[in-house]
């Protein structure tokens, strides 16, 4: 430790006087002595010879062209005095390594997290894709029937969509195999399968990024348009803070509901999606026989109406032909409804939005309030990043402050030493 | 700002002509004989010429940052050596350059080589800065490493120490 040697006032005037002496200047009478010191010790100073100082003069005018018994050495010399000037660099140098991997190491924790919501879709999506690429995969049935469907009621369930009430009139002709199949015996070996009966529904959640929530609403209802599915209920609330929740109940035409999965599911995160099937050709097969048995039943009611005699009898018949009536309206609604099921398919989506950090109002125009928002997020990043990379800078630098002050520290207590030994 | 002042080989020249005769005998102090104190004054003076460009004149002056890179060079040269310098008896004679003074003049310089000599190596050093260099003290102590309080009072500690044994019989 260095400790501080303060000087008398006597030690002042000493050391004063000797410096004028040296200087030449006149010193005070009483510190004559040291004038004549001054002198003498000068007078002892060694002293170059001629021809040295004749040969140093050359060099120094001539830049010293012929070091070259010493090069190695001021070479060597010159890097070992530098080689802690290369520590703050290759410091710098490992605070920005260490600063890009978090980054992108948080960068790739939010893909991964991306990917891991959007890893539920990219198979479900490579199923959609499979699916409608290939009809053999565990939907077939249901794309045969679908096909079934676009061949039979495609044109019917247009027209439902456009006009409801005159939907289930377009069904009534049964069987739907005979009237939808005319082309022949070549036909018939499908005819089984195309009187499969498939209700699909799905149930599809999705996250959206901040401040995405009412664009992926939006957006929702216009996919939903473009496959020309309906919404049959919605319910969106939304709040900035918490960026909002919207569940929708949608129908989509069954031949175009994976393809509108597939396209839903890119809207946002995927969190969750299930689809199931529920086979109701034998509900459609028993209401289609009810309503042939009903319409038989009525025919035959018919014919014996013509051929009633009696008051009495003729009253019963019409009273039978009302029943009869009745049920087969009533068959004919239900066959209406399953292939409602068939042709709709249900999809129950639920839309749940990020909060929404900063002033950022979410979805539409970029505003200031966004720009503001992105600015402060930008700082907060290189914030962080400069504090990354000062923790690993500052201990990086501590220690190579502390490595160049003992290396210096060692050498000229080395060379001090040198002294020590006179 | 570092302030190279020997950019141009005319100021390292002027520098080598205000400083060359006491950094020499400076280093002649430390080191003792002649061979030594020229190669080390040659090497000191060409590690400044090579250096010129680092020199930071908020550090301190020319004539210090020279000396300081002649102490190195010496005290390098020490330690190579393995031995301390002999001063007494390689210190030059006055009496063969000036064979004309008087006697008691050759008496008295005689009794300064000899305290001199006598003196501890540190002390001799910076009576060697202090005379030989004409180094101030705040010079001296940046050539030392340590502050300029301190360095004064090494020096005056030095000099008492010289003027003793300047008085001292023989």
């Amino acid at each position: 430790m260095r400790h501080r040697d303060p000087m008398s006032d006597e030690q002042r005037h000493e050391l004063d006087a000797l410096d004028r002496a040296l200087s030449g200047e006149p010193v005070d009478p009483t510190h004559r002595e040291l004038e004549d010191l001054v002198r003498e010790v000068r007078a002892t100073a060694p002293e170059m010879t001629p021809g040295f100082a004749a040969r140093l003069q050359e060099e120094v005018r001539s830049g010293f062209p012929t070091s070259q018994e010493r090069p190695p050495l001021r070479d060597r010399r010159a890097l070992a005095g530098r080689w802690w000037m290369l520590l703050p660099a290759a410091g710098s140098l490992a605070a920005v390594i260490v600063a890009l991997v978090i980054v992108l190491g948080a960068g790739s924790s939010e893909t991964i997290t991306t990917f891991s919501g959007k890893a539920t879709t990219f198979p479900v999506e490579r199923d959609a894709q499979t699916e409608e690429a290939s009809p053999s995969s565990g939907v077939t049935a249901d794309s045969a029937d679908g096909s079934a469907d676009r061949a039979n009621s495609a044109p019917a369930q247009r027209a439902r969509r456009s006009a409801p009430s005159r939907a289930a009139p377009s069904v009534s002709p049964p069987p739907p195999a005979a009237s939808s199949n005319p082309a022949g015996p070549s036909t018939t070996a499908i005819a089984p399968a195309r009187a499969r009966k498939v209700e699909r529904s799905a149930v599809l959640a999705l996250r959206t990024p901040e401040g995405e929530f009412e664009r992926t609403t939006d957006a929702v209802i216009a996919t939903v348009s473009r496959f020309g599915g309906i919404v049959a209920s919605s319910q969106i609330g939304a709040s900035d803070s918490m960026g909002g929740e919207a569940t929708f109940d949608l129908r989509i035409p069954t031949e175009r509901l994976d393809r509108a999965l597939a396209a839903l599911s890119k809207l946002g995160h995927v969190t969750e999606r299930n689809q199931s099937l529920q086979d109701i050709t034998a509900s459609f097969a028993s209401a289609q026989e009810r309503l042939t048995d009903a319409r038989a039943e009525r025919r035959g009611l018919l014919r014996a109406l013509e051929r009633a005699t009696t008051q009495s009898a003729i009253g019963s018949l019409k009273a039978q032909l009302r029943t009869v009536s009745s049920r087969i309206s009533g068959v004919k609604g239900e066959l209406s409804s399953l292939r409602r099921r068939a042709d709709l398919s249900r999809v129950d989506l639920t839309v749940r939005g990020s909060g929404v950090s900063g002033g950022a109002t979410g979805g539409g125009d970029w505003t200031p309030g966004d720009a503001a928002a992105d600015a402060l997020r930008v700082i907060e990043v290189f914030a962080g990043v400069m504090l990354v990379a000062l923790a690993v800078l500052v201990p990086l630098g501590l220690i190579a402050g502390l490595g160049v002050l003992v290396v210096r520290t060692g050498r000229r207590r080395r060379r001090e030493s040198a002294l020590d030994r006179g | 700002m570092a302030t190279p002042p020997n950019t141009a080989s005319e100021s390292f020249d002027a520098l080598y002509r205000r400083c060359a005769r006491d950094m020499y005998a400076y280093v002649y102090t430390l080191l003792g004989d002649d061979a030594s104190a020229e190669d080390v004054t040659a090497l000191a003076f060409e590690r400044a010429f090579r250096r010129r460009t680092t020199f930071d004149s908020r550090r301190g002056s020319e004539r210090g940052w020279l000396f300081g890179i002649a102490r190195n060079a010496a005290l390098d040269e020490l330690r190579r050596r393995r031995r301390s310098a002999p001063m007494l008896g390689d210190l030059p004679d006055d009496s063969a350059r000036a064979p004309e003074e008087e006697a008691d003049l050759a008496v008295r310089r005689a009794t300064v080589r000899v305290a001199l000599a006598a003196l501890d190596p540190r002390d001799r050093e910076l009576v060697a800065l202090k005379f030989h260099g004409g180094l101030s003290n705040a010079e001296i102590a940046a050539v030392l490493g340590t502050s300029e309080s301190n360095a004064g009072t090494r020096v005056h500690r030095a000099v008492g120490k010289l003027r003793e044994a300047c008085h001292a019989p023989s």
